[in-house]
C-alpha cells in the first residue's frame, strides 16, 4: 500500500512537486497501479539473461571526428542563454 | 480509400499528367481547411513548404525527370517525429514552440523523395494514452463518428489518414499507438520489427519498445512506406540493417501459410468484436491457408509487464525536460531546483506525471528487484514464448483492439481500466514483433473492427503479403465508406 510519504518521496526523486489538491488523488490511482502490476507475482520467477530485445550487440564506430551542430543551433530553444551558454541560477 | 486511390495510382496520375502534384496538394490542403475544425487531427498545417515541394515536383516531372515511389504524395507525421525548422511538440505544454535543429531519419529518407509534408498531427502527450485526448490541444475526433474518439497514441495520423485528409503518415507505436487508432479508424496501421526502422529523431517514450511506423489506407501503400523507411542508420544503435524490400514480395500465393490462433487473445474482448475478428479465419482457409490452434497462457502477463517495463523508461526518457536547453520553463522560482521541479509540474500532463511516479517507484530502491527486475525476467519469458509459437505457425491473428472506438470523453476513473485497451497490442511490443491492423469488418455498433496479424522478427515480407491478400480477397464493404476529405 502505497502512502501519501511513499508519493510525496517518489515525487521528490523524479523532480515533480505535488500539490496538496493532487496528492489523494495520485496515492489512489498510484496505488490502482501498483496493484495491477502485482499480478506479475504470480509468475514463476525464473531467472532470465534477458539483455536486449534484438539480441543486438555493442556497435562501434571508428573514432573519428565528424561534423556536429553549431553552438548557436543548441542554445536556440533555450529560454536563458548569455555568451554561448546556457544560463542558469547560481547554485551557490 | 481517398478520391486518387492507392499511392502506386496516384504516382500514375502524376506521372501521366493526369493531375499535378500541385492541384494534388492543394487538394488536401483544402480538405484539411474544410475539415479539421471538427477532427482536430492537425496540430500544425505547413502549406507552404507542401505547396513548395509540390512545385517542385512538377518542375521535375515537366523536365521528364523519374518520380521516386512516394515522391509529391501528401503525407503527415505524428508531432514527436522531428523536423527540422517545423515546431514538434509531443502535443505537451513541455514542448509548445520547440523547433528541432535536425530531422528525424524517417523524414530526412522521406524528404529526399520530396514527400509533399501537409503538417504535424494529434498524439496523446509523448504518447502517454489510448483516445489522443491525453493531448494538450484537445483530443482527435473518429472520421467514422465524431462522437467517438479517434484512438491513441497517434490518432491524428489515423484521424487525417481515415479522414482522407492525407493520404498517408508516420505515427510510432510504444504499445499499439500505431494499430490501435488504425483499427478504430478503419484503415491500416503497420508496427515494423523492432529496429528495422530508426528511431533517431522520434522522441522518445520507452527506448526498448519505440518503433516508427506507417498508417495508410491499403497494405500495399504500407509495404511501400516501409520500403523507404526501413534503412540502416548509423544514428540509432539499435537500427538492425536487417531489411529486405517487401513490395516486390505482395502477390505471394498463402496456400499452406500456417495461421496461429491462440484462445487468450480472445479472453476480455467485446463478442462482436471477437466474431468479426474470426470471420477473417475464413477468408484465409478459402485462400489454402491452414489455420492452427495454440495456447499462450502467459500472455496474462504482458500488460503488467509493458506497463512497469514502459513507465521505468519513461521515467528515464523524461528525465531530460529540466526547463533549461529546451522547451517549457517556469516563470517564478528562487532557485535552479525550484526552477527544474516547477517546470516539470507545470510542464506536463496528468497521465505523463503518472507514468513517471510509477516508473519512479518501480526502479526506486527496495522495489526494484520486485518489480523492475522481475518485469525483465518475465519479458524474456515472454519472448521465448512467442519464439515456441512461432515453431507451430508462421503469422499468428488477434483481434487489434477488445473494442470498437470509444465515446468522447469515455476514460475511466480508474487509469487501470483505461490501458485494458491495449491488452492485445502490447506482446508485440514486448517481444520487438512486427505486427499490423488490417480492418476486417464493422461491429454492432456499425464501427470499424480491425484484426491484427503478427509474425516473427523480420518476417515483414510474409506478414505483409497475407496481410493484402487477405485485404484483396475481403474488402468489399467493410463499414460505410467516410464521407469526408479528398474522397
Amino acid at each position: 500500500m502505497v502512502t501519501h510519504e511513499d508519493i510525496l518521496k517518489i515525487a521528490k526523486l523524479a523532480k515533480l512537486y505535488v500539490s496538496p489538491k493532487e496528492l489523494d488523488r495520485l496515492t489512489k490511482d498510484l496505488n490502482q497501479m501498483i496493484a495491477f502490476t502485482d499480478t506479475i507475482n504470480t509468475a514463476a520467477a525464473k531467472a532470465n539473461d534477458f539483455d536486449n530485445i534484438n539480441g543486438l550487440e555493442n556497435a562501434f564506430r571508428k573514432d573519428e571526428p565528424a561534423p556536429s551542430f553549431g553552438r548557436d543551433e543548441i542554445l536556440k530553444n533555450a529560454k536563458n542563454c548569455e555568451d554561448g551558454y546556457f544560463l542558469v541560477r547560481r547554485r551557490v | 480509400m481517398g478520391k486518387y486511390g492507392k499511392i502506386a495510382q496516384i504516382h500514375n496520375q502524376l506521372i501521366s499528367g493526369k493531375i499535378s502534384c500541385v492541384e494534388l496538394t492543394k487538394a488536401y490542403l483544402n480538405a484539411i481547411e474544410q475539415n479539421n475544425e471538427a477532427l482536430n487531427a492537425y496540430v500544425k498545417i505547413t502549406p507552404d513548404t507542401a505547396l513548395e515541394t509540390a512545385k517542385r515536383v512538377d518542375a521535375k516531372i515537366a523536365s521528364g525527370g523519374e518520380l521516386a515511389p512516394l515522391e509529391g504524395i501528401p503525407m503527415t507525421l505524428k508531432d514527436n517525429i522531428s523536423t527540422k525548422d517545423i515546431e514538434t511538440t509531443c502535443c505537451s505544454k513541455m514542448l509548445k514552440g520547440y523547433v528541432p535543429i535536425y530531422d528525424a531519419t524517417v523524414w530526412k529518407l522521406l524528404k529526399q523523395q520530396n514527400a509533399v509534408l501537409l503538417g504535424k498531427t494529434n498524439m496523446d502527450e509523448f504518447a502517454m494514452g489510448s483516445t489522443c485526448e491525453n493531448s494538450c490541444f484537445g483530443g482527435a475526433k473518429n472520421p467514422h463518428d465524431l462522437g467517438r474518439v479517434a484512438g491513441g497514441s497517434s490518432g491524428g495520423v489515423a484521424s487525417a489518414v481515415g479522414g482522407n485528409l492525407a493520404v498517408y503518415g508516420l505515427g510510432s507505436d510504444t504499445g499499439g499507438s500505431i494499430r490501435e487508432p488504425a483499427s478504430f479508424c478503419g484503415i491500416v496501421g503497420f508496427k515494423p520489427t523492432y529496429g528495422s526502422v530508426s528511431r533517431y529523431g522520434l522522441i522518445a517514450f520507452a527506448s526498448s519498445f519505440d518503433q516508427i511506423g506507417p498508417i495508410t489506407q491499403s497494405v500495399e501503400d504500407a509495404a511501400l512506406i516501409y520500403d523507404t523507411i526501413a534503412q540502416y542508420d548509423p544514428m540509432d544503435s539499435t537500427n538492425s540493417g536487417k531489411k529486405g524490400p517487401v513490395t516486390a514480395q505482395l502477390n505471394k500465393d498463402i496456400r499452406g501459410l500456417k495461421i496461429g490462433i491462440a484462445p487468450e487473445y480472445f479472453d476480455n474482448i467485446q463478442s462482436d468484436v471477437g466474431d468479426t475478428v474470426k470471420k477473417a479465419l475464413d477468408v484465409f482457409r478459402s485462400l489454402g491457408a491452414e489455420i492452427v490452434e495454440f495456447n499462450m497462457p502467459s500472455l496474462k502477463y504482458c500488460l503488467p509487464v509493458y506497463y512497469i517495463l514502459a513507465c521505468a523508461e519513461a521515467s528515464s526518457n523524461l528525465g531530460r525536460y529540466d526547463g533549461i536547453r529546451y522547451g517549457y520553463q517556469t516563470a517564478h522560482y528562487s532557485d535552479r531546483d525550484e526552477m527544474v521541479c516547477k517546470t516539470r509540474s507545470e510542464g506536463f500532463g496528468p497521465e505523463v506525471k503518472r507514468r513517471i511516479l510509477l516508473g519512479t517507484y518501480v526502479l526506486s530502491a527496495g522495489y526494484y528487484d520486485a518489480y523492475y527486475k522481475k518485469a525483465q525476467n518475465l519479458r524474456g519469458m515472454l519472448v521465448k514464448a512467442f519464439d515456441d509459437a512461432f515453431l507451430q505457425c508462421d503469422l499468428i491473428l488477434s483481434p487489434t483492439v477488445p473494442r470498437t472506438a470509444l465515446p468522447l470523453n469515455y476514460s475511466a476513473d480508474d487509469p487501470v481500466e483505461n490501458y485494458q485497451t491495449d491488452i492485445c497490442t502490447v506482446p508485440v511490443n514486448i517481444a520487438g514483433l512486427p505486427g499490423i491492423s488490417v480492418p476486417c469488418g464493422a461491429g454492432n455498433d456499425g464501427m470499424p473492427v480491425g484484426m491484427q496479424l503478427i509474425g516473427p522478427k523480420f518476417s515483414e515480407a510474409t506478414l505483409l503479403n497475407a496481410a493484402n491478400q487477405y485485404e484483396l480477397a475481403s474488402r468489399e464493404s467493410c463499414f460505410q465508406a467516410v464521407k469526408m476529405g479528398v474522397e
